[in-house]
């Protein structure tokens, strides 16, 4: 039966019409918000996790223990796995902590498996509980989705179990990887964003060099004197990336405004079901945002999570340079390594400065970005408590000043300033301070955690899109309504499926 | 026929390790794939509700799945005809028996030995709006190349993504062209010459109806490689700009890192499933439609 090539081809174009006719709704709109019930399951659930109904629905007493002490009868040697997200230098100098660490003792080994942080989490969730290493590094917006898996150990039982002290920890650090009292897993590398701005630029445009703006207000004003000065073509360059600008950034100003991200306190007293991005603050924020924009005063160089530094570079355009931008703190390092260079005429290395991130009526601090580590759950004694003695040995003061000074990385507790490389890079170069100050002046607050809900990276996509609409002039009401009601949608087909 | 009786085992030993590999590689998750589209589960994938045979369809009509697939079609329409011509185009001219002809063979071909991440790379470096070289060159006369930068403006960026896939398998279509032109017997084009025929006459009635078979496998070739073009979208533009989504291909929606569906396996799934059916109906229509004028030369 030979079909005839023109009648394959207008059926196909008749069903790509009557599809594109259909006007169908959002890809992520599954039309069922009734969550997964037990019997109507598929897929075999094993029968032995259960999943648990909300974050906070989880009594303490429930969760695995954490028997710490169970390495000390072990005899021979505990050979445990961690899959962590750390890639080139990062990743060198996270093996080279781990080769001291194997070589330090002989009661446990520690193999490493690399990936990127998507890749991690991803093989994470689809391998089966035999398959899953004995400690997992995840970014902070995965903490919802993790919990979900029910395949952890809260580090909190390991605390109590241990009598680990963490008063030394940065509180801000150790909240974000906490939900309804549970302290799920360790801040191990941290950073957050802050102000790089050009001194030169600053001079020539009669402003001090060593004061950089405090508030978005100041931020305008600062600019428009170096507009007009003619010190530099804008003042600011702002980019819509989905772990920058688009996304991220629009958390902190949030947090910043003492302001919660989703309901549910940020999802984190109950499981969020709605973004409030759409509000006064989201609305005010980015049409001071577009303002800039419409006024010269600022220049939107696009999508910036292909590459991480086109808002940098715009810094050091030859033609029309930006003056200021808002970056990772973790990208300080590499970016004075570039300038060192001397390639870029208008700005070298010494020219950079660095400012905390100016927020709202100069409100101070900041979320943490980075990731934590999670201890999983083997089900074996012995392998729980030897991947604690190897968390506790990442997270130790000295192997966190060493970490930072190689990384860039913001140390997660203050004793670790006082040991050297940290102490004496600092001392060297302020500009490293900058970002530990930040996580330092973060008002102890409920919005000092940032939102914990399961599609947070799905949902940053979705407001980048709309934050780049909203650059390009679009009414700044009407596209973050458009892109909560999206959102609204990813919360509610994810919260029906777990 | 006894013979044949006896060559069996060793016929299914041979093709063993091949079965093995293809049944593990490709059937296996195919069938996978084709399963885990009408499912929706949890995060695990241990919890999964079965959403029916109608989630494909949902997922074909909907909004994002439309958008992609109308710029993957786009693509197509700009990377394969410009592909085929060019390629073509220097296989003829490097197709003579010249001194040091091998220099210019072997840099046509070329790119087929460049991956397509170093490919991209190159060209995003050239392209790059503050620093690369195209917009020091030439953002005089094309202020794109500049503000914003070519893969930074909507009407562009597809363009520019389109022209380094195009340069990417040039090298491709290059050398099997290249292969199917020796091939062509040189009496026919000494008869034709005999005959009085031209140039152009020689390539449109002997080069052409003798190398179709070899461009009909380039065309199906290249559709295919459009269609499932990735890499250089993840590298160039990240299915950028926003809010425009001006690159967002079908295989950029399922495995972008900043796609919406990146957290949700089964309607991943599903999106690959139908850009494989369409492939395939693509392929098919192309066959069928083409293998009547292609000249076997049997």
């Amino acid at each position: 039966m030979r079909t005839r090539p023109t009648r394959v081809a207008v059926a196909f174009a008749a069903l790509t019409l009557v599809a594109a006719c259909s006007g169908g709704g959002s890809i992520t709109d599954s039309g069922d918000t009734q969550p997964p019930a037990g019997e109507s399951t598929v897929a075999d659930t094993g029968g032995e996790t259960t999943v648990a109904e909300s974050t906070t629905s989880v009594p303490a007493d429930s969760l695995p223990d954490c028997p710490t002490d169970a390495l000390a009868d072990a005899t021979g040697t505990t050979e445990i796995t961690f899959w962590h997200g750390m890639s080139g230098p990062l990743g060198e100098e996270l093996t080279r902590l781990t080769d001291a660490y194997n070589a330090s003792q002989d009661k446990v080994k520690v193999s490493l498996v690399q990936g990127s942080y998507e890749e991690t989490a991803d093989n994470y969730y689809q391998a089966s509980a035999d398959d899953r290493p004995d400690i997992v590094q995840l970014p902070e917006y995965q903490v919802q989705a993790m919990v979900d898996t029910a395949s952890a150990i809260p580090v909190g039982k390991c605390l109590e179990a241990s009598g680990f002290d963490t008063s030394a920890f940065l509180p801000t650090a150790l909240q974000a990887y906490s939900t309804a009292g549970v302290q799920w897993a360790m801040p191990f590398n941290i950073s957050n964003p802050v102000l790089f701005y050009n001194k030169r630029v600053f001079e020539a445009a009669g402003l001090d060099p060593n004061t950089p703006p405090a508030s978005l207000e100041e931020m305008r004003s600062m600019s428009q004197q170096i507009v007009e000065s003619g010190a530099a073509k804008f003042g600011l360059s702002l980019e819509s990336g989905f772990d920058s600008g688009g996304g991220w950034y629009v958390e902190q100003w949030f947090a910043k405004a003492q302001e919660f991200y989703v309901d549910g306190d940020n999802g984190r007293t109950t499981r969020a079901t709605k973004v409030l991005y759409n509000n006064q603050t989201g609305v005010d924020l980015l049409t001071f945002l577009q303002q800039m924009l419409n006024d010269g005063l600022a220049v939107d160089v696009g999508d910036n999570s292909q590459t991480g530094y086109d808002n940098l570079l715009k810094m050091a355009d030859q033609t029309e340079p930006a003056a200021m931008t808002i970056n990772t703190s973790a990208s300080l390092g590499p970016v004075l390594a570039v300038l060192g260079s001397g390639q870029f005429p208008n700005i070298n290395a010494n020219d950079v400065g660095v400012g905390p991130m100016p927020g709202p009526d100069g409100a101070p601090g900041a979320l943490i970005g980075g990731a934590a580590l999670w201890m999983v759950d083997s089900g074996d004694d012995v392998s729980t408590a030897a991947t604690w003695d190897f968390l506790t040995y990442l997270v130790g003061a000295q192997v966190q000043s060493e970490w930072a000074v190689a990384t860039g990385y913001v140390p997660n507790r203050t004793d670790a300033l006082d040991l050297e490389p940290y102490k004496g890079t600092v001392a060297a170069d302020p500009r490293f301070a900058v970002a530990y100050q930040q996580l330092l002046d973060t008002p102890d607050a409920p919005t000092s955690a940032g939102p914990v809900v399961g599609p947070l990276r799905q949902i940053r996509s979705v407001l980048a899109t709309a934050v780049a609409a909203v650059f390009n002039g679009e009414d700044v009401q009407t596209v973050l309504d458009a892109a909560a009601e999206q959102a609204n949608g990813l919360i509610a087909d994810y919260n029906a499926r777990n | 026929m006894k013979r044949r009786l006896r060559d069996v085992p060793w016929a299914v030993v041979m093709l063993l390790p091949s079965v093995v590999l293809i049944a593990v590689w490709t059937v296996y998750p195919l069938v996978k794939a084709v399963q885990n589209g009408h499912l929706r589960c949890d995060v695990t994938g241990t919890k999964c509700i079965d959403a029916g045979w109608g989630r494909y369809w949902d997922v074909f009509i909907s909004a994002e799945f439309q958008h992609a697939l109308g710029v993957s079609l786009k693509l197509m329409a700009l990377t394969v005809p410009a592909g085929l011509v060019l390629g073509v185009g220097l296989a003829v001219l490097a197709d003579k028996h010249l001194r040091g002809i091998g220099i210019f063979r072997t840099i046509f071909s070329s790119t087929v030995a460049t991956s397509v991440a170093v490919a991209s790379l190159v060209w995003f470096v050239l392209l790059q709006p503050q620093i690369g070289v195209f917009a020091d060159l030439f953002s005089g006369w094309f202020p794109v190349l500049k503000n914003p930068g070519l893969l930074n403006d909507p009407g562009t960026a597809l363009l520019a993504v389109a022209f380094s896939s195009i340069w990417a398998n040039l090298g491709f279509t290059f050398i099997i062209v290249t292969a199917a032109l020796q091939s062509v017997p040189r009496d026919l084009y000494e008869s034709a010459y005999v005959d009085g025929a031209g140039n152009v006459r020689r390539f449109t009635n002997v080069t052409l109806p003798m190398i179709a078979p070899t461009l009909l496998f380039v065309t199906v070739v290249l559709t295919t490689r459009a269609l499932q073009t990735y890499g250089e979208i993840a590298l160039l533009t990240g299915g950028g700009p926003n809010p425009e989504k001006s690159t967002t291909t079908i295989p950029y929606l399922i495995y972008g890192r900043n796609s919406i569906i990146s957290g949700d396996l089964g309607t991943k799934s599903a999106a690959a499933v139908l850009l494989f059916v369409l492939s395939l109906a693509l392929a098919l229509v192309q066959f069928r439609g083409l293998d009547k004028r292609v000249h076997y030369g049997r």
